[in-house]
């Protein structure tokens, strides 16, 4: 599984993981506070540049962010343009494109195990929910382990599709992986109470 | 004749899952079996090499599975499967359609129709197995419209609207151009769950009670 971490040890990776989501995610909150003129436009955009300018993200990073992100833009833009003037079509999309950006050096700078664990310590106060930690832990865990199954059965099927001559069909496609993967839930069920996972 | 079959499958079920009511609460191994690969399942969905329908048009499948998830594992289930992908990716693994991913995704414009899934999967849940009988199709394509489309659109247009400073009729609009795909998605589901039923019922994990056969309901001995 790739997961969209980068290693490296400049300030943003050095950060612990609690304190850089809480940063972000108030970097993000200030960004959307902004009003829908030139100036703020300019000051979103520089934030972001000074964001990634720190060693450790780089401004290639910040330039395949933004690729990665150019349809949701795109379209965020065309809508803008058609219903509001410029000024606000250019602020609104830098907003959109840069709070993507800054929220995407979380993952970028950190790794998804160390997340993860943040978020399991952040979710202690919800035990009045009656949610066990090590059990959602292992869900999350069994999730991982389950997604390079799926996308091979994914890969078996449609190998099988084309074969027979048929198309990139959902409705052929659905119904084979269907039973498949819910076979593969059967077993990895059956696997987990052998375990003595109750 | 089929008909029989099911029959036949239903009373089997009945006697091999005795202890699985749905009135059980907690979750057991197969449950969490369950959410993880579904879970997976909606991420598998989004991996490149996207699907076209009734020839050339192009869709991100991932709508698709939050259905089914819905309709096949139920209201709790099915949202908790939500959930524990929302969380992965969340964490930064790059499991949505076009491999986005990470806490970038809950704050861009499509962050609300995200969590329209959840409630969307639970809606759909809710709907198809709002009585005790076996799902009717009517009642499936229902369930795909109300928690597969209104709801996620309910979630959706509204933090839509909030993050890029539309207004709602003017978001409304802009997103009417996805309706055609998801109703495309909804039929899809529609069938795929109805098939599903005949073909292997117990994807559901659950026991319906019979139209026509009562002696179906009555408590059956223990299986050994």
């Amino acid at each position: 599984m790739v997961t969209l971490y980068r290693p490296g040890d400049g300030p943003w990776h050095r950060l612990r993981p609690g304190r850089k989501t809480a940063l972000l995610l108030l970097l993000v909150l200030g960004i959307c506070l902004l009003p829908a003129t030139w100036w703020a436009a300019g000051v979103m955009a520089g934030v972001c540049l000074a964001c990634y300018a720190i060693p450790g993200a780089g401004m290639r990073e910040l330039g395949r962010q933004l690729v990665a992100t150019r349809w949701m833009v795109g379209v965020t833009l065309i809508g803008q343009l058609i219903f509001l003037g410029p000024e606000s079509a250019a602020a609104n999309t830098t907003r959109v494109a840069v709070a993507c950006a800054l929220a995407a050096l979380l993952a970028l700078t950190t790794p998804a195990t160390e997340l993860l664990e943040t978020f399991e310590r952040a979710m202690g106060p919800l035990t009045w929910l009656r949610l066990d930690p090590r059990r959602v832990a292992l869900t999350l865990a069994l999730t991982l382990s389950t997604l390079p199954v799926l996308a091979n059965l994914a890969r078996d099927v449609r190998e099988a599709q084309r074969a027979r001559g048929g198309g990139r069909s959902l409705r052929h496609f659905a119904m084979p992986f269907l039973v498949m993967a819910l076979k593969h839930a059967d077993e990895l069920g059956d696997a987990l109470t052998a375990r003595g996972v109750r | 004749m089929v008909q029989n079959t099911v029959q036949v499958n239903t009373v089997k079920e009945k006697l091999v899952r005795d202890d699985h009511g749905p009135q059980r609460r907690g979750l057991d191994a197969t449950d969490l079996a369950r959410v993880a690969v579904f879970a997976a399942l909606v991420a598998a969905l989004g991996l490149p090499g996207s699907f076209s329908v009734f020839g050339g048009v192009p869709i991100t499948a991932q709508t698709f599975g939050v259905m089914l998830a819905g309709a096949i594992l139920g209201p709790r289930l099915g949202a908790l499967s939500m959930v524990a992908l929302l969380a992965l990716t969340a964490a930064g693994l790059p499991l949505l359609a076009g491999g986005r991913g990470g806490i970038s995704v809950f704050v861009g414009p499509s962050a609300g129709y995200l969590i329209g899934w959840i409630a969307g999967a639970f809606v759909i849940g809710l709907i198809v197995h709002s009585s005790a009988r076996k799902p009717a199709a009517w009642r499936t394509a229902l369930a795909m419209l109300v928690g597969g489309v209104l709801v996620i659109y309910a979630f959706g247009i509204p933090v839509q609207s909030v993050v890029t400073r539309l207004s709602l009729a003017q978001t409304a609009m802009a997103s009417l151009v996805f309706i055609p795909g998801d109703l495309v998605k909804a039929v899809l589901a529609t069938l795929t769950v109805s098939t599903l039923l005949r073909a292997y019922p117990r994807a559901f994990r659950r026991t319906w009670r019979s139209s026509e056969r009562q002696e179906v309901d009555a408590p059956t001995p223990p299986a050994g």
